[in-house]
């Protein structure tokens, strides 16, 4: 399941953002693009979700083009810097939420949630309202959410900023582990080289509305 | 002792909501238990739902407010919906159009409603719904407009990401977000349709009254006043019981969202023909009374401006047009003076004390549970007796505006007085600042919004009010709303036109004064 990112450019206005960017993320691999704040990775993560149009270029997921498939219908997971859950739903009904949405058989989908929230450690206070959770415990939902529904890619926006350092460099390397433990394909995008080299299999450097920099594949 | 001083402070805040306690315990209290104890005669009780006319009220009044709280609120959400997450060319006057209304008289816009149906439709059912929504879809924009301002974009992203299609993005998290909002605006839409008494008073009839109508029959024409208060009664527990699942949201508030919350995303164009197809509802009509001002027996001519403004004499119609804006105005500034204040001190007391808040807004907030006519008649009874027989100053009408506008002013002040952070006013303490210096640099200046909100709301509620006033008025201070009615109430043409000139005066100047005064949270 192997993501091909084609020539993508972007602009907002008279700016712009993204200019000619092609990137690989082989299958079950975690891959990271790195760069400094305001250099368009947020937007890159967003156009390969299908939140953005580009203005050129292609996104191509196991070899299909989803120019023209709406973002629901591309299989794209998405962890948000903000984790962004539904207030109005419990850690559960959050996590189970992809799962609905995609109608999935309730006893499975039951099960799957379960194993989720081991996986991330959260079984525990599956019935919380997300409003009490702390930061830590709110990545973790928003990561289990994610994975929950199986997505083809998961994109994560900077997952672990605002995270007090101690509780970043735990949750970096369950991340890893995770996303490894789930043979997932992921794609992360990040400020920080060290955070990226714990939780990645390869680093891309982005420079502002500069193509990738590939900067070699990590040991 | 500074803790003690400081606990002092504090406590001496609670009594703030003293005025506003008179206000209500003088308006709407007494006058309630004394309309209950006084003049029922307990046959009635049973007797007066045996009266055909009663059962009929009752069945029209629930079927209309049922079938316009319906369509408020389908329509209502579709517009909140894209007016709180869009930006578009004339937006804020989009805005304007469709909040405006809800302040407006009500007998003037059943006017208007004249004024744009063909004749066969002007006492209908149809008509009544459609003047129901004119006013009503306001509180949707208002209560659940905010709510869905505030939804962040990548929230519904995220429900895109993990796989909900846009039906489903709106079933399981915009509507579930804005569930409460919705409800208790169904909640108040419903309360307002089913006391609805200037609107049907203009474009009911035979067998279109609701049950204000038919107290206000019973009280006044048939003198009836034992069966009109058990109708009064009965209409009041049901109310109660609307406005305390009402009172039961937070989302209440009528605030209207910030124009820079908004994401950047443009309209399609199905909402485009819905948007364009609402402003032509709510313009269409305006200009339909315009145009009907200046036809008499189906030829131009000003002949109602001319009577409205005194100009030409007309035999029957006996009003001096100057002496009822007087009244309006005076009426509508005394309002807002006892209004505002005491408004804006209750809402400043509650929010000290959270504790008891649900129920001392509860308290204050009840002249809104009530029908302005019950008011109106539980006044009409309580104060004819010596020493307080208020009914012969003119000063009542203004008291009792002041108190229906009272709920408003305060729905509008809580949301910002509740704004200002605490830190913010331990801040000014700690760089010298006492109570009062605190509150008249940095608090003051911070309720300006509220203020402006809560004048333009008093001032409007006063100018339109139809209801309570219609018991109360005396031949020498009719206001212009009574007079509006009268007109209508005749036969011929002469006074209609001269009525529709009116209602276009009266609609034009509040939406004047409240476009204005309240600009900053129209936006």
């Amino acid at each position: 399941m192997s993501l091909i990112i084609d020539n993508i450019s972007f602009s907002y206005g008279d700016r712009t953002i993204l200019n000619r960017l092609s990137l690989e993320v082989p299958t079950g691999t975690t891959t990271a693009v790195v760069a400094p704040s305001g250099a368009g990775k947020s937007t890159l993560l967003r156009i390969i979700a299908g939140l953005f149009t580009p203005s050129s270029g292609s996104i191509i997921l196991d070899g299909k083009n989803l120019s023209l498939v709406p973002t629901h219908l591309r299989s794209i997971g998405m962890v948000f810097q903000d984790n962004q859950l539904f207030p109005h739903l419990n850690v559960y009904d959050n996590v189970m939420f992809g799962l609905r949405m995609a109608k999935t058989e309730k006893m499975i989908a039951a099960e799957r949630c379960r194993d989720l929230l081991n996986l991330v450690g959260l079984s525990e206070i599956a019935k919380q309202s997300v409003a009490t959770l702390s930061g830590g415990e709110s990545k973790r939902v928003a990561l289990a959410r994610s994975l929950a529904p199986s997505p083809k890619l998961l994109l994560l926006d900077e997952p672990l900023t605002g995270l007090d350092s101690e509780l970043h460099d735990r949750l970096a390397l369950d991340l890893q582990q995770i996303l490894h433990a789930t043979s997932t394909t992921a794609l992360l995008v990040t400020h920080s080289i060290p955070e990226a080299e714990i939780i990645s299999d390869s680093i891309h450097r982005l420079q502002t509305t500069v193509d990738i920099v590939p900067d070699g594949e990590k040991k | 002792m500074v803790g003690h001083r400081f606990e002092m402070k504090i406590r001496s805040v609670r009594f703030f909501v003293i005025p506003a306690a008179i206000l209500v315990f003088v308006t709407a209290v007494i006058p309630l238990i004394v309309l209950a104890t006084s003049v029922i005669d307990k046959a009635d009780i049973f007797s007066v739902w045996t009266h055909s006319s009663v059962r009929r009220a009752l069945v029209f009044s629930l079927w209309q407010a049922l079938l316009s709280t319906a369509f408020t609120i389908f329509l209502g959400v579709i517009a909140t919906w894209h007016l709180s997450r869009y930006q578009f060319f004339g937006r804020r006057t989009f805005i304007a159009l469709v909040t405006v209304p809800f302040v407006l008289p009500t007998v003037a816009v059943g006017a208007a409603f004249i004024a744009v149906l063909p004749k066969a439709l002007h006492h209908s059912t149809l008509a009544i719904v459609l003047a129901h929504i004119f006013f009503n879809i306001s509180i949707v924009v208002r209560t659940v407009g905010p709510r869905w301002n505030s939804i962040d974009d990548q929230l519904i992203d995220s429900a895109r990401t993990l796989g909900a299609s846009p039906l489903q993005t709106w079933r399981h998290v915009i509507m579930p977000l804005g569930k409460n909002a919705i409800f208790s605006a169904t909640a108040l839409t419903f309360f307002m349709c089913f006391t609805s008494y200037g609107i049907i008073t203009i474009l009911g009839g035979p067998g279109l009254a609701t049950v204000d109508i038919e107290i206000y029959r019973r009280a006044v024409q048939l003198g009836d006043l034992s069966g009109a208060t058990v109708l009064a009664i009965a209409q009041m527990l049901l109310i109660a019981i609307t406005f305390l699942l009402w009172s039961r949201s937070r989302s209440t508030e009528l605030v209207l969202f910030r124009a820079q919350a908004i994401s950047h995303r443009r309209l399609s164009l199905a909402p485009k023909c819905f948007l364009l197809a609402l402003a032509a509802f709510f313009t269409v009509p305006l200009l339909a009374l315009l145009a009907a001002s200046m036809r008499t027996r189906d030829t131009w001519s000003l002949t109602g401006w001319k009577v409205f403004l005194g100009i030409q004499k007309q035999r029957g119609i006996d009003f001096n047009m100057w002496q009822a804006i007087q009244t309006s105005a005076k009426y509508a500034l005394i309002a807002s003076c006892i209004a505002l204040p005491t408004g804006i001190a209750a809402t400043y007391a509650l929010s000290h004390r959270r504790s008891s808040h649900s129920r001392l807004s509860a308290f204050v907030i009840l002249p809104l549970a009530i029908s302005p006519v019950v008011i109106g008649l539980a006044i009409l009874i309580t104060y004819d007796f010596h020493p307080f027989d208020f009914r012969s100053s003119w000063l009542l009408i203004p008291v009792i505006h002041a108190a229906i506008a009272l709920p408003f002013v305060m729905r509008s002040a809580l949301p910002v007085v509740e704004g200002i952070p605490n830190d913010l006013r331990s801040a000014a303490s700690t760089l010298g600042a006492g109570p009062w210096r605190r509150f008249l640099t940095v608090e003051l200046p911070l309720l300006k919004p509220a203020i402006s909100t809560g004048l333009a709301f008093s001032l409007a509620m006063s100018l339109g009010e139809f209801g309570a006033t219609s018991f109360l008025t005396r031949r020498e201070s009719r206001t212009i709303p009574i007079i509006i009615a009268s007109l209508f109430g005749r036969a011929g043409d002469i006074p209609r036109t001269t009525g529709m000139a009116a209602s276009l005066v009266l609609i034009v100047s509040t939406a004047m004064i409240v476009v204005t005064i309240d600009r900053k949270s129209h936006i």
